[in-house]
């Protein structure tokens, strides 16, 4: 926009050598493909728009029916059995964060350890390389993690599981138990449990973190950095005053688009877990849900009720990260990181 | 500018509306046809369009989303035919809407078989593979009363095995199948009381009757699709799990199924001669008028007598429409008519092969009615002299089954009693490394399973071998090998913590991520804090 009215601004400044006081109107006139492309890149970006907020209305214009059976309970009800009335979103909403809480710390420091190795530490071809290797897996389909989760990680992880379960029962939520309270201590308890699921899915999350973070931690003043390193400080000093405090708000929008993800993610869930209906405050153990997951489970075979039920899930999904994205880009913008990239 | 691109674009779609309809019209007189449901009936429904695909150049599309799912796309109109284990729910037990489609529709028996009971355990580290199980011990290991596999209950089954003191995973299917609704109704129809006790448990009205989502109880695990709990089952962490499923998955896993007993004291295994044997005793709904025209009956199979039979057999049906409708056409019609022709006649003779059973006579001949009724089927029924159907000769009464005829008797060492065959069963049998299970090796392996188990089992002795003898237990390091209780001891193990050393490595890769996020900040502060003491 500023390009447009540079073109009439410096006439103006012209004329006022002349000793002509009076003020002339500013008229921007846009050449026919300046206004083509503005026309079309506020049609494609009204478009965006409009279509998140269809999807939203018609979410909530769907699942009005089973809302108004269900009530406020919705988010209590644990039980899912939309053909008796009994359903909500308690256990499968938990499941989901669950699942995104095991995926975050999985996946946080990995993200931040390769973002700032690939804006810090290499340099030249191989930071190149580095780079699209990451972009590559976020480029892995999700499908194909879950047959890794199933197949190999499950298998190779649940002796993990277990030691921690052992070793550290006095955390309840590393404890695995059965409903009388007595450790369990077969495979088959530590089988399809959030914790699985969380690795996963924090393993998908990670490209997107890492980029958003390599992004912010670049964009580092270049005097900044050469101040800090010209009083001595060493190339992790530097890192620790400059790069961390300046990328804060880039690694937390990050984070949280990270989270966002995952809490959406459906399939490699889908594959992993055994569904349960109730709150399963320990991680390890089998058994988990999340809204996704239910959603692809259930839509199939479902009653026009039981997709209105479906439905209302997917709203309250819907709503939990647009609210977390919508936090992660006010962080990011108000952050300096942030705030540079977007002037 | 904009008008060349719009030219373009034009053109582009022309050619490529000509070129499709082109290509489409010299490719085949067969138009691609879909279907959708049943997982039970995947690996046979897949090989027949494998089959016609290659022989006929016929498209058929199939995707197996579970029985209830299938049903529900019929109803909607989103495909050209269903599979499906049972009928259209007029009443569904879970209270939720009657499932009515808006066109005509048929059903049609395509496959019989068993619901198979696949089970993986171990006993000193050998792979068992002859359990046998009574019917309420099966129904009790799935409402969760049995749960460990040294339960009494299940030693008077396997007089001849030393149960482990091992829990049971019972795994069943989260998803809307028709497995689940074949088993469950066995359960309310055989074992009312223990299935009722569970439904009350958990919270289902009683008396109750067949369902297609399986309740999740503790102690269970809930996958998704045949595929699904039969790979749970076959994997290493899947020791001690046991799941209901179509025989033919364990047989392409290379799993053993568990044998179960039939109402004259033997345990069976799901063969294709049982299964036929067992069917004999099918009421089939033989009301022309009736909206359930051809669907099944199977209390006389539970209760059969014959020693042969194995209880949980079942027919599976293909839900085609009588009427065009959806995305449904005249011309689909005849794809749909000349692949259920194929599959009715020549597509049997697989069936035995894949761990299925093929049909008998009179439903192949009903099945052709059926046909007829597509519309853009035309009129041509099967001939029965040409159909080369394993179940039937040229000239056979409708009433008779080849099969089933000459279906061998179960061995006595089968009877209830405390004596047990040490043969092994379903993909165990196979001498290919039952664990692996290859897709291919798989079928043809388990085809011949009961030989391959036979010369594994030879090695067991009569009892009098001591803790030390359990390698003469077992031939094969397959896993055919066959463990009988003579020469086992029972020795308590403690559960192997399986920390090698990528375990580890995933520990110290653990501990290392959670230093990173907590130590910075202490560190920073605390050298901050001695940097700051230090210049004062």
């Amino acid at each position: 926009m500023t390009i447009d009215v540079r073109g009439t601004v410096r006439p103006a400044d012209t004329q006022q050598d002349d000793g002509v006081p009076e003020r002339r109107t500013l008229r921007p006139r846009a050449s026919l493909a300046d206004a083509v492309f503005r026309r079309t890149a506020f049609a494609a970006g009204g478009i965006t728009v409009a279509i998140m907020l269809a999807v939203g209305l018609f979410l909530a214009l769907r699942s009005a029916d089973a809302l108004r059976v269900a009530g406020p309970g919705f988010l209590t009800e644990q039980q899912w059995s939309p053909e008796t009335g009994r359903f909500g979103v308690g256990a499968v909403l938990f499941g989901t964060v669950s699942i995104g809480v095991v995926a975050l710390v999985t996946a946080f420091p990995l993200a931040l350890g390769t973002a700032l190795l690939l804006s810090e530490v290499v340099r030249g071809r191989l930071r190149g390389i580095l780079v699209s290797l990451v972009d590559l897996m976020a480029a892995v389909p999700s499908i194909v993690f879950g047959l890794w989760g199933v197949f190999f990680l499950q298998d190779n992880v649940i002796p993990v599981a277990r030691w921690i379960s052992t070793y550290f029962d006095w955390i309840p939520i590393f404890r695995v138990s059965d409903d009388s309270g007595a450790t369990l201590t077969d495979d088959s308890a530590f089988t399809s449990s959030a914790f699985i699921a969380g690795i996963v899915v924090g393993l998908m999350i990670v490209p997107t973190m890492t980029s958003v973070m390599r992004e912010a931690f670049s964009q580092a003043p270049v005097g900044e950095r050469e101040g800090a390193l010209a009083l001595g400080a060493t190339r992790w000093g530097m890192i620790r005053t400059v790069v961390l405090p300046f990328g804060r708000g880039g690694a937390i929008g990050g984070t949280m688009l990270g989270l966002g993800r995952a809490l959406g993610e459906t399939i490699a869930v889908y594959m992993i877990i055994s569904p349960v209906f109730s709150i399963n405050w320990e991680v390890l153990k089998s058994g988990s849900n999340s809204v996704s997951a239910l959603i692809a489970l259930r839509y199939g075979e479902a009653s026009d009720f039981a997709l209105s039920a479906l439905m209302a899930a997917g709203l309250v999904l819907f709503l939990l990260t647009l609210v977390i994205n919508f936090t992660a880009s006010s962080i990011v913008a108000r952050s300096r990181s942030g705030a540079q990239s977007e002037g | 500018m904009i008008r060349l691109l719009r030219a373009a674009l034009v053109a582009v779609l022309i050619v490529c509306a000509t070129a499709g309809s082109e290509s489409a019209a010299t490719a085949a007189s067969y138009l691609p046809i879909t279907g959708t449901g049943s997982t039970w009936s995947q690996n046979a429904l897949d090989q027949w369009r494998k089959n016609v695909a290659s022989n006929y150049g016929m498209t058929v599309n199939y995707s197996g989303v579970g029985s209830s799912a299938g049903r529900r796309d019929f109803i909607a109109g989103t495909v050209d035919f269903a599979v499906s284990e049972i009928p259209f729910q007029s009443k569904p037990e879970d209270g939720s809407a009657p499932e009515k489609p808006k066109t005509g529709y048929a059903y049609m028996p395509i496959v019989a078989g068993g619901t198979a009971f696949m089970y993986n355990l171990r006993i000193g580290g050998k792979r068992v593979t002859n359990l046998r199980l009574s019917g309420p011990v099966i129904a009790k290991i799935f409402t969760g009363v049995i749960t460990k596999w040294n339960d009494p209950a299940i030693k008077v089954d396997n007089p001849l095995l030393a149960l482990p003191d091992k829990k049971i995973t019972p795994v069943v299917r989260s998803d809307g199948s028709g497995s689940t609704a074949q088993f469950t109704l066995w359960m309310s129809k055989q074992q009312s009381s223990i299935w009722n006790a569970f439904c009350t448990k958990v919270g289902r009205s009683t008396p109750c009757g067949l369902t297609s989502q399986y309740p999740v109880f503790s102690g269970a695990k809930a996958q998704n699709g045949s595929l699904g709990v039969a790979g749970y089952v076959s994997q290493n962490y899947g020791e001690g799990a046991i799941t209901y499923v179509e025989y033919s998955y364990a047989l392409k896993s290379g799993f053993p199924v568990a044998k179960v007993l039939n109402a004259s004291g033997y345990y069976v295994e799901p063969t294709a001669e049982a299964v036929a044997v067992a069917l004999m005793k099918a009421r089939i709904n033989t009301n022309e008028g009736s909206a359930d025209y051809l669907t099944q009956i199977l209390d006389g199979v539970y209760s059969s007598t014959d020693k042969r039979t194995y209880p949980l057999s079942s027919y599976s049906y293909m839900i085609v429409p009588t009427e065009v409708g959806g995305i449904f056409t005249t011309k689909k019609g005849n794809t749909l008519g000349a692949f259920t022709r194929y599959m009715l006649c020549e597509g049997q003779q697989q069936a035995a092969v894949l761990g299925y059973s093929p049909l008998p006579m009179n439903l192949v001949m009903a099945g052709s009615d059926q046909i007829k009724r597509i519309p853009g089927a035309g009129s041509t029924g099967i001939d029965t002299a040409k159909c080369n159907n394993p179940t039937f000769k040229a000239g056979d009464s409708p009433s008779k089954n080849q099969l089933a005829a000459s279906a061998p008797y179960p061995p006595e060492c089968d009877k209830k009693g405390a004596t047990q065959c040490t043969t092994a069963t379903g993909g165990a049998g196979g001498s290919s490394g039952g664990s692996s299970g290859g897709s291919s090796g798989g079928s043809s392996g388990g085809s011949t399973g009961g030989d391959g188990g036979t010369d594994a089992g030879t090695g067991s002795d009569d009892g009098s071998g001591d803790g030390g003898g359990t390698d003469t237990g077992s031939g094969t390091d397959g896993g055919g090998g066959v463990v009988a209780s003579g020469a086992v001891s029972q020795t308590y193990s403690l559960p192997d913590p399986g920390m090698g050393p990528a375990q580890w490595m995933m520990l110290a890769a653990g501990v290392l991520l959670v230093a990173l996020i907590v130590l910075p900040p202490f560190l920073s502060r605390r050298l901050r804090a001695s940097r700051g003491s230090g210049e004062r």
